[in-house]
């Protein structure tokens, strides 16, 4: 009796083995980051072979900037890549001073670098409740995205906005700190440094945490450089690379950050590149707001009516929170753009490497190692 | 030290392709290098295995509808000597070909994917399926100049209508609930 | 028991009962879809209104359109929409579902979503900060509370009208053509 129950067990399996099943992590998923879908094929809880699909988002902007003048396009860019807006900007700033020739103030380069630290650490707020919540610990998402509040709160006085700020311009930033901003910053800053502490404990210390990212979407030093991996991603595999350090622009060359870096390539290894990362940033602010000269804030640009750049083309890159975010524009010497196109990091992560590094690991796992490669769907089809 | 740099990666590519033409005159760390469509997968190849850029930023195409052309451009980044190169390239609007060189980079295969479905251009030998961002899209590749997407837009879907008059909307609320304009708003009403 | 009064009593109970407890489709469909995170977390906690977030259609109350549509995220929309059982809702969250919003001549979006899908209650921004969410919660409670929500029943009694302005956009229909 027992032995055809064993060699019936035996025949169920070897059938399951064969037959390969389609699943649709499709897009309405509470797992997955975004609008996109990742089809799968499983066998038995292993992949075998996966495919994203992407295009739920796109609008065309690159189409529909043509049909808006140079000052118009800012609108448009900040929608592309939705969770941290400001490193767009900023690219598309560079790159038309690049194009132009056009100087701008040393106080409005310090500003520029508070927004973007401001910016980056907002980010890695909801990043924190993204990849927690991915294994199913949700008290962290609590905390944290409550705590980005306060950071939207500096923002929006800053600029009227808490999510689209259009706020750094060709030029310059839009309008000066108000009085007593600085305290605020100093002030919520302290505060951020104590909840670090909190969230160690509750995330790093964490023994599910801990056993569910550790050796999982390994990514290894050669691999990173052929797929041409950006960002935290490839920090965390190994290689000190970081546009802040090796392209700098603004006044990235005058402060004073380390790029913390952790071998093993493994999720874990990418928490913990991030989680010293606020660190440095909370570090850089202190420093710029130290530092920060008085003068002018703005170069202030022509009627944008009749604002033409002349004929050429120009990339500028920005170290924002996934990796490298760049700009390329062309200009045939009218009102109106030639082309404007646009690079997010989640472009290469998000593709061809997700496809390749699902391949043999749990389907439990796919929004795990999602959050962690930083995939972003609006950037991907803007 | 950055301009001997430039001056040495001019001097190499032009010893081993002959028709490379180069632009040197920017003030950042650019180099700009125009070659035929035939040359793209060696030169890129070279730049990458022996100059050390092996990193690739983005690959781009603009289309200039006035000279027939479709431009398609690689910006390349080498982390050793801290130095961007555009490599650039000119195809006929007609019939642009070009090859593929997602061997070189793995990455290039999603921009080739784009670029096919957007502006028309084929690759040989891309092997990726055929819809990426656009279902069932049938009309022409659409960020190419001569696709009107504004009427396009007019034509397929249904527009809400908007106000006839211009309104003041204060006046509107206080006509309808009977509540009095205060005096600082009576100032910026029109 | 089947008398006017006593349905009336029925149904000011069922409405109280079904007001305070939104369960809302965990789908961000467009970039609106940011501010939701904020809304049902400790600051803005939405969940003392009874809303929280459900995984799957069948589960759900309420379908958050959270900005523009894309005709490919459209076509799933409708599916997932069609598999909500009764009661449900829809909500227009930002003004690229009023009138097209800022990709007014983009070939991809919709431009009205009130011609596809019935929208019980718009809430107008880009995008509406969490206390005008919260806001347009408690305004879709009150309709709930006096009856008028009835999207879903609109969407059944004119349910030729709805397909034909869909199958304009959408050319390749493979969905089953069922009615209730």
């Amino acid at each position: 009796m027992e032995k055809k129950f064993l060699i019936l067990q035996k025949n169920t399996q070897d059938k399951m083995r064969e037959k390969a099943t389609t699943l649709y992590i499709g897009p309405q998923h509470p797992g997955i980051t975004g609008n996109m879908m990742v089809k799968v094929q499983v066998e038995g809880d292993t992949i075998v072979k996966a495919r994203t699909e992407v295009g739920y988002l796109h609008r065309a902007f690159e189409k529909l900037q043509e049909r808006r003048n140079w000052l118009q396009s800012f609108t448009l860019l900040c929608r592309f890549c939705v969770p941290e807006p400001d490193p767009v900007e900023e690219s598309y700033a560079r790159a038309v001073e690049l194009l132009e020739g056009r100087e701008v103030p040393e106080r409005a380069k310090y500003i520029r670098v508070l927004m973007l630290e401001l910016a980056r650490i907002g980010s890695y707020m909801l990043w924190y409740g993204g990849q927690n919540g991915s294994l199913g610990l949700y008290t962290m998402g609590q905390w944290s995205v409550g705590d980005r509040n306060y950071i939207l709160d500096l923002f929006e006085e800053l600029t009227g906005g808490r999510v689209y700020h259009m706020y750094i311009w060709p030029g310059g930033v839009r309008r000066d700190l108000p009085e007593g901003f600085a305290d605020k910053v100093l002030r919520t800053m302290d505060y951020l440094e104590k909840r670090l502490k909190d969230y160690d404990d509750l995330m790093f210390d964490n023994t599910i945490f801990q056993k569910r990212t550790q050796d999982v979407g390994i990514i290894s030093k050669e691999k990173a450089v052929e797929w041409g991996v950006v960002g935290p991603v490839l920090r965390g595999s190994g290689i000190k690379s970081d546009i802040r350090i090796d392209d700098p622009y603004e006044v990235y060359d005058k402060l004073d950050f380390i790029v913390p870096t952790h071998e093993g390539g493994d999720i874990w290894s990418r928490a913990l590149v991030r989680r010293q990362e606020i660190r440095q940033s909370i570090r850089i602010i202190r420093q710029v707001i130290e530092q920060m000269p008085s003068g002018e804030y703005f170069n202030r640009i022509p009627n944008p009516h009749k604002w033409a750049l002349p004929k050429g083309d120009a990339y500028a890159r920005t170290e924002a929170t996934r990796g490298e975010v760049g700009m390329y524009i062309v200009s045939d010497g009218g009102v109106h753009p030639r082309r404007i196109h646009f690079r997010g990091a989640a472009y290469v992560h998000g593709i061809t490497l997700l496809e390749d590094l699902l391949i043999g690991e749990n389907v439990a796992d796919i929004s795990a190692i999602m959050n962690s490669l930083g995939t972003c769907p609006p950037e991907i089809e803007r | 030290m950055m301009k001997e740099l430039k001056e040495n990666i001019v001097k190499r590519i032009k010893a081993n392709f002959a028709d490379a033409a180069e632009k040197n005159d920017f003030k950042d760390n650019r180099l700009d290098f125009s070659v035929k469509r035939q040359t793209i997968p060696s030169i890129l190849f070279y730049l990458k295995d022996e100059m050390g850029f092996i990193h690739l930023s983005h690959i781009s195409c603009v289309d200039w509808l006035e000279e027939g052309e479709l431009e398609v451009v690689f910006i390349v980044w080498s982390p050793k000597d801290k130095i961007k190169v555009f490599v650039r390239t000119r195809l006929d609007r007609d019939n642009p070909v070009m090859d593929n060189v997602d061997m070189i980079w793995r990455q290039a295969n999603t921009y080739e994917r784009e670029m096919r479905e957007m502006f028309g251009v084929q690759f040989t030998g891309l092997v990726a399926p055929d819809e990426f961002l656009l279902e069932d899209w049938q009309g022409p590749p659409p960020f190419r100049r001569d696709f009107d997407t504004a009427a396009y837009a007019e034509k397929t879907f249904w527009h809400r209508p908007g106000r006839e008059d211009a309104q003041d909307v204060r006046e509107t609320i206080a006509n309808r609930d009977g509540e009095e304009i205060p005096d600082f708003a009576k100032k910026y009403s029109r | 028991m089947n008398d006017k009064n006593s349905q009336k009593i029925v149904d000011i109970i069922q409405n109280w009962a079904r007001k305070h407890s939104i369960w809302v489709l965990a789908y961000g469909t467009g970039c609106g879809a940011i501010e939701i995170p904020p809304t049902m977390t400790s600051r803005y906690d939405a969940e003392r209104l009874g809303v929280r977030g459900a995984a799957t259609p069948r589960q759900a109350d309420v379908l958050l359109i959270t900005g523009y549509l894309t005709v490919k995220t459209m076509k799933r929309v409708i599916r997932v929409y069609e598999q909500m059982q009764d009661p449900k809702y829809v909500i227009g969250f930002g003004s690229c579902t009023i009138n097209g919003g800022m990709y007014y001549d983009s070939y991809n979006t919709i431009k009205v979503l009130d011609k596809y899908l019935p929208v019980d209650v718009y809430i107008n921004g880009c995008m509406p900060r969490p206390e005008a969410v919260l806001s347009g919660f408690a305004q879709l409670q009150k309709r709930i509370a006096e009856g008028r929500a009835n999207g879903a029943q609109q969407y059944k009694d004119n349910l030729e009208w709805y397909r034909a302005n869909q199958k304009k956009i959408i050319p390749n229909w493979i969905m089953p053509d069922y009615n209730w």
